[in-house]
């Protein structure tokens, strides 16, 4: 090419400022891949949080002495940067066994480590408290004196039969101690408290009935306690060292290295059904988050029951009924505006209005005879109300939106045939606007589930011994606190006194956040989409 | 059904804007002055030296210096004489009241000193209301070795197990040091340790003496205006300071407040300085300095009395009265007495005080003031607090004791909030509005209906995942490894542009090949590469120039994280605003994509077209018809993210280590507004002025956002009908 030709091309369009162009690319690729990435990464780590690992035993150098041999799985590899400049390779393993280590994980030294080999007869032991264990099935201490070694005929299936009581065993337990003496107590705290304000026989009556029934069930207790202790399944460590669980307290035992990919995606299904069906353990480390994605669904859907008949209600009157003019257009401004006011700030009107005002008033009417305050405390209704506040600019926007895309003509159609305000609006109008009323109802309930911010104000819990919809009279328990899976990401990842211990937890219930949000977000913008065509065509 | 609809909407409306009044509501008390009801006059015919009352103030009483005390019973005015029997037959020539413990201090003619506590017991009858039981509890009389003459000043400083009795003679100034010994069964014997004569210390005259509420320390004022200041010190008093409050003339009073560790000085016109203990700056004692100053109220004796609860406190002179609080600097209540007080008190709960006047009047006055502290100057100006050496804004709302103070300065706030919000844009703002810009005029349709959901996506995921990644993942695995991102934020554009300055000189047969619109598809290699390099390149960039060397062995450490402090003197921490800028970040580019997306867009093709027909480059239609035309909704498309990222919570409270500082250091964290409130709030009681000043930042932060989304969506709309017009 001549020098003329670089400045004036004849041949196709100018190239000045070409290279700005592909800096422009470059924006948009770095913002795709992050947005991927991120995505990706959650969902990598997600479900590397299922994936069971092999087990491996690690034997290593220690100064002095022998060697020594831990059990365990790879948790991570890094390269650690000491302030002194030195860099240190090491390995972290989670190697369970609690009381006989204290740590559950443990980082070794990159360079001592000898060597590295997977065992056929390793097992990981799922169980009720104290965390997983991990070592060699040894026996099983039948009540008495009998015991069967683990090389015996039928031990497997001796062990998960025993597993399978204990399971048995729990639920009869937690029937009597959760609803019957529950419900006992309740009613048992409740005379006293009458008794107090004056007695009467028929109460002193009941009140012994109460406390005699008690004692029976107290005794069922402990029979179903004692059972569940009587035979133990015995774990033998590296070391050689016993480790006696209770088959009581037996969840799950898997053979990490004996079964192949479709065993462990077998074992990796198996999990992720524990997760979100079970309740926490081990302070919110271990088992399910069933309570919490509970909390999170309940929360939304009374959120959205009243953020729907409201939102459209405002909608309907700014776009159908409202004079248009300079002071409906500044409504419409503010309430666009309140869209980004910080959810923060909704948090901080929901505990002083919908808590210590509106609970206060609640309390005084109803619930003056309560010791504690029904009402006057964080609650699921409370939070439910607070967010319908925050999320009613975005159904208000959204049906304004479909309202106004609704073409004149169809509108008009419906007048000329006779048709009141009213009706043409029920009959036609809210018809076809209807995908998009739904497009902004979802987009709100999205924005509901992620919110964490405001319901650490409002009434959520890290830990709530009771769901807010049960088998106890009255059922529906609006008052009372509540898991939220975003909260329970929080205290997880920043509150839980054993961090490590949480980090697959914390990813895990991230991947399930996200995935409810993104899919929710994701069929909103489908159903937009299609909306857009619709009307695309039908407007001119 | 119209009806319906009409009323619900409205009150949809109105409901949601009744968050601002009701957030508002909440606000209001801090900033009212205090409630002072003056209440009826009882006479009791006693000229009194001073007046002292019950924790609940119910019952007050008198001391005239006789040996009795008169005590009023409630509000029928009736009086009750309590005898204290040692005081009779003596002459009573000087007298001071320690609110704290109820304790007078008596001198004598004679020279000697002693003192009495008047007790108050709350006693509960069954049917009857509580009642408050007054008796008096003697306690032992002392002799001076030094000086001579009668008392004509005596302060009683109580400290628990070590306690003084500083006495000014008609000749001779001395202390008395008592101590009591801690015992297993309550409290020990009380013992005379020592005296001290100061007489020869001080050489001019000493008019008055107050002793610290510690006992660890007197104040002397002399005729010339000096005030000296000794403090125990192993068991001798040493003078530690000398200075004088007004110029040339003492202090008619010397008083200290509440917590013992600010001195009010009154001349007679009830003029005050207040002088704090702090260490100033290259010294390490904590001598008297004047902080605050507060003007006259009236003329004639000036009376005072501390509160017992915070550093409010009532003085008075003449007839004026004013409540005032000592670190706000403030005037919380102003008025004139209706006959001039001989002796005030407060009680102990600040509901009420009490004037006692020359004839024996008595007055209570109901005292309202819930937030004494607040005020403009404390949430926004610098306050001179307790124990600083310097005015400051700083936020600290709970702290370990009893006479802890507040601060409650929303400004390290406001900064935090900025703070973060700054290096979020700094972070988002260049690649949003790159990738706006392609994909609004480059990208073919097709591809942009796939790739604008996939960066929209990224704005439905909840902040606390942001926050989570942010604090436990993105945290620890950049804090080795700044060199390589500033390494890598320099290469990827350095990549794209010499890329495209390549691609330019190819020739046009090959260029033509190739659809437009691809250039982000090509650039996705390029960038995973080169950032790849870039980050692996990171350690020997550090090895060149971020080598720390420790001062004290010499040795060479390349680490960034050390270097940055020795080289700037600022701080580095994990969890840093970088972090937060790149988490704050993921949560602002989509929203400012977004809008600014739609703007450029909307831009009318006619316009572009036009360019391009007249020869234009691609470049140059951007550059002259895009952007220009766009502006304002771009504009608006920056104000909205900045007002995302100033709300923003999760992401702070959990990538930060939430320390309020004051300062724009990217390696060190923040405190947010929004941060603040979520961690403060559910601990705060309601109605307190803790309570009430967050949901002031409730307000800020409200009010902020809203104007900012307000000017953008007028602009927005602006926009919008000029390029309809087109």
């Amino acid at each position: 090419m001549s020098a003329s030709s670089s400045k004036f091309s004849t041949t196709g369009r100018s190239r000045t400022g070409e290279p700005l162009v592909w800096l422009t690319a470059v924006g948009l690729t770095i913002g795709v891949l992050l947005s991927v990435g991120l995505i990706g990464l959650v969902m990598y780590k997600g479900f590397e949080s299922f994936w069971p690992a092999r087990l491996v035993v690690v034997e290593v150098r220690q100064e002095g002495g022998e060697n020594s041999k831990v059990a365990g799985y790879l948790v991570q590899e890094r390269s650690k940067r000491t302030l002194e400049g030195l860099v240190e390779e090491e390995i972290q393993l989670f190697r369970g066994n609690r009381e006989l280590f204290g740590e559950k994980f443990v980082f070794l030294d990159r360079e001592a480590i000898v060597s590295q080999t997977e065992e056929e007869d390793l097992i990981l032991v799922e169980r009720l408290e104290g965390g997983n264990v991990i070592g060699r099935a040894k026996a099983l201490e039948l009540g008495g004196s009998e015991t069967l070694e683990a090389s015996a005929e039928g031990f497997d299936e001796k062990l998960d039969e025993l597993t399978e009581r204990g399971e048995e065993l729990r639920d009869e337990l937690r029937e009597i101690e959760k609803i019957k003496i529950g419900e006992n107590s309740k009613r048992v705290k409740e005379l006293r408290w009458l008794e107090k304000k004056g007695s009467s026989p028929e109460r002193a009556e009941e009140l012994a009935g109460l406390l005699a029934e008690y004692e029976k069930l107290d005794g069922q207790r402990k029979e179903l306690r004692e059972q569940l202790e009587e035979s133990t399944f015995v774990v033998e460590a590296m070391d050689g060292r016993e480790l006696k669980i209770p088959t009581g307290e037996l969840l799950h035992v898997f053979a990490a290295n004996q079964v192949g990919f479709f065993g462990r995606l077998k074992e990796t299904i198996r999990r992720a059904w524990t997760f979100v069906s079970t309740d926490p353990r081990e302070a919110n480390t271990e088992g399910g988050v069933y309570p919490a994605i509970f909390g999170t669904v309940v929360m939304t859907l009374v959120m959205s029951l009243f953020v729907t008949p409201f939102g459209v209600m405002a909608a309907i009157y700014l776009r159908e009924y409202a004079k248009q003019g300079p002071l409906v257009k500044a409504v419409r401004i503010s309430v666009n505006n309140l869209a980004g006011v910080p959810s923060i700030v909704f948090g901080v009107f929901g505990l002083a209005f919908f808590i210590y005002f509106l609970g206060g008033v609640v309390d005084d009417w109803f619930f003056s005879n309560s010791e504690e305050p029904v009402y006057k405390s964080g609650g699921i209704l409370w939070a439910s109300l607070t967010l319908a506040l925050l999320t009613v600019p975005v159904v208000i926007v959204a049906t304004e939106e479909a309202l106004a895309s609704v073409p004149r003509g169809v509108r008009e159609a419906a007048l000329a045939c006779g048709a009141s305000k009213w009706q043409a609006i029920q009959r036609v109008v809210l018809p076809a606007s209807l995908p998009g009323i739904l497009t902004g109802v979802i987009l709100a309930m999205a924005r509901g589930a992620g919110e964490v911010a405001p319901l650490m104000l409002v009434g959520v819990v890290k830990s709530a011994p009771d769901l807010p919809i049960d088998a106890v009279a009255p059922f529906v328990h609006p008052e009372r606190q509540f898991m939220h899976l975003g909260f329970h990401i929080y205290d997880l990842g920043f509150q839980s006194p054993d961090s490590e211990a949480a980090k697959p937890m914390v990813f895990a219930t991230t991947l399930l956040l996200i995935s409810i949000v993104v899919v929710m977000n994701l069929t909103a913008i489908i159903i937009r989409n299609r909306l857009r065509k619709k009307y695309a065509v039908s407007s001119f | 059904m119209t009806h319906i609809i009409r009323i619900g909407g409205l009150a949809v409306i109105l409901a949601v804007f009744g968050i601002f009044f009701f957030i508002l509501k909440e606000i209001i008390p801090l900033f009212s002055k205090a409630e002072v009801v003056a209440e009826s006059v009882a006479k009791t015919g006693t000229s009194p030296k001073v007046i002292g009352v019950d924790e609940w103030g119910e019952r007050p009483f008198l001391y005239s210096g006789g040996s009795e005390i008169v005590v009023l019973a409630g509000e029928e005015g009736a009086r009750q004489a309590v005898e204290v029997p040692s005081l009779a037959g003596v002459e009573v020539t000087a007298v001071s009241y320690d609110p704290v413990h109820h304790r007078v201090a008596v001198g004598l003619a004679d020279g000697r000193v002693g003192s009495f506590v008047v007790k108050y017991e709350s006693v509960f009858r069954e049917g009857e209301p509580r009642k408050v039981d007054v008796s008096v509890e003697e306690e032992p009389w002392y002799e001076l070795e030094a000086g001579s003459g009668a008392v004509r000043s005596v302060s009683y400083g109580d400290g628990g197990s070590k306690r003084l009795i500083s006495v000014v003679r008609d000749e001779g100034v001395a202390v008395v040091q008592l101590a009591q010994k801690r015992s297993l069964i309550g409290a020990g014997k009380l013992t005379r340790v020592g005296e001290t004569d100061l007489s020869e210390r001080i050489r001019t005259e000493v008019i008055s003496t107050v002793a610290s509420q510690n006992g660890q320390a007197v104040l002397m004022a002399t005729a010339d205006g000096q005030v000296h200041y000794f403090l125990m010190d192993a068991g001798a008093l040493d003078e530690v300071q000398t200075f004088q409050p007004f110029e040339g003339k003492p202090p008619k009073r010397m008083d200290y407040l509440f917590g013992g560790v600010s001195v009010a000085m009154t001349d007679e016109s009830g003029q005050q300085r207040v002088f704090s203990l702090f260490r100033p700056e290259g010294s390490n004692t904590r001598l008297f300095g004047q902080t605050k100053e507060f003007g006259p109220v009236g003329e004639g004796t000036p009376v005072f009395a501390s509160s017992l609860r915070n550093k409010s406190f009532l003085c008075g002179a003449g007839g004026g009265l004013a409540v005032r609080h000592l670190t706000s600097g403030a005037t919380r209540w102003e008025g004139t007495a209706e006959f001039e007080p001989v002796a005030v008190t407060i009680d102990g709960k600040a509901e009420n005080f009490f004037l006692a006047g020359a004839e024996g009047q008595v007055q209570r006055f109901s005292l309202h003031d819930p937030h004494p502290e607040s005020g403009w100057r404390a949430f926004f100006g610098k306050v001179w607090y307790e124990g600083g050496s310097e005015p400051v804004h700083q936020w600290q709302s709970t702290g370990g004791s009893d006479d802890f103070e507040p601060k409650l300065s929303l400004v390290p706030l406001i900064i935090g909030s900025l703070k973060g919000t700054f290096y979020a844009l700094l972070f988002s703002i260049p690649i949003a509005l790159l990738a706006a810009v392609f994909s609004a005029a480059f990208l073919p349709p097709a591809m942009k209906r796939v790739v604008k959901p996939a960066m929209e996506i990224m704005a439905s995921l909840p902040s606390v995942v942001l926050g989570f990644l942010a604090g436990i993942w993105l945290a620890p695995l950049i804090e080795d490894k700044v060199p390589s991102i500033l390494l890598t934020c320099l290469v990827l554009p350095t990549v794209a542009l010499l890329f495209g300055a390549g691609w330019s000189r190819v020739p046009i047969q090959v260029r033509h090949r190739f659809e437009h619109g691809r250039e982000w598809i090509v650039l996705l290699p390029l960038v995973l590469i080169g950032g790849w390099l870039a980050w692996s390149l990171g350690p020997v960039i550090e090895k060149w120039f971020f080598v720390y060397t420790d001062p004290s062995t010499g040795k060479a450490i390349a680490d960034f994280r050390l270097w940055w402090p020795q080289a700037t003197g600022l701080s580095f921490d994990q969890r840093n605003s970088l972090v937060v800028g790149f988490a704050m970040g993921f949560a602002v580019i989509p929203v400012i994509f977004t809008i600014a997306e739609d703007a450029l867009s909307n831009v009318p093709r006619t316009l572009t077209a036009a360019a391009a027909a007249l020869g234009a480059s691609r470049w140059q239609v951007v550059r002259t018809i895009f952007i220009p035309v766009a502006s304002p909704g771009i504009f608006s498309a920056l104000m909205i993210g900045f007002g995302r990222a100033v709300g923003e919570t999760m992401i702070v409270v959990m990538a930060t280590g939430n320390t309020p500082v004051k300062e724009w250091n990217i390696f060190s964290g923040m405190r947010t507004l929004s941060a603040n409130i979520a961690v403060e709030l559910p601990e705060a009681a309601p109605g307190s002025t803790h309570y009430r000043t967050l949901f002031l930042g409730a307000l800020v932060l409200f009010l902020l956002t809203f104007v900012l989304n307000g000017v953008a969506e007028v602009l927005r709309q602006r926009l919008r009908e000029k390029n309809k017009l087109v």
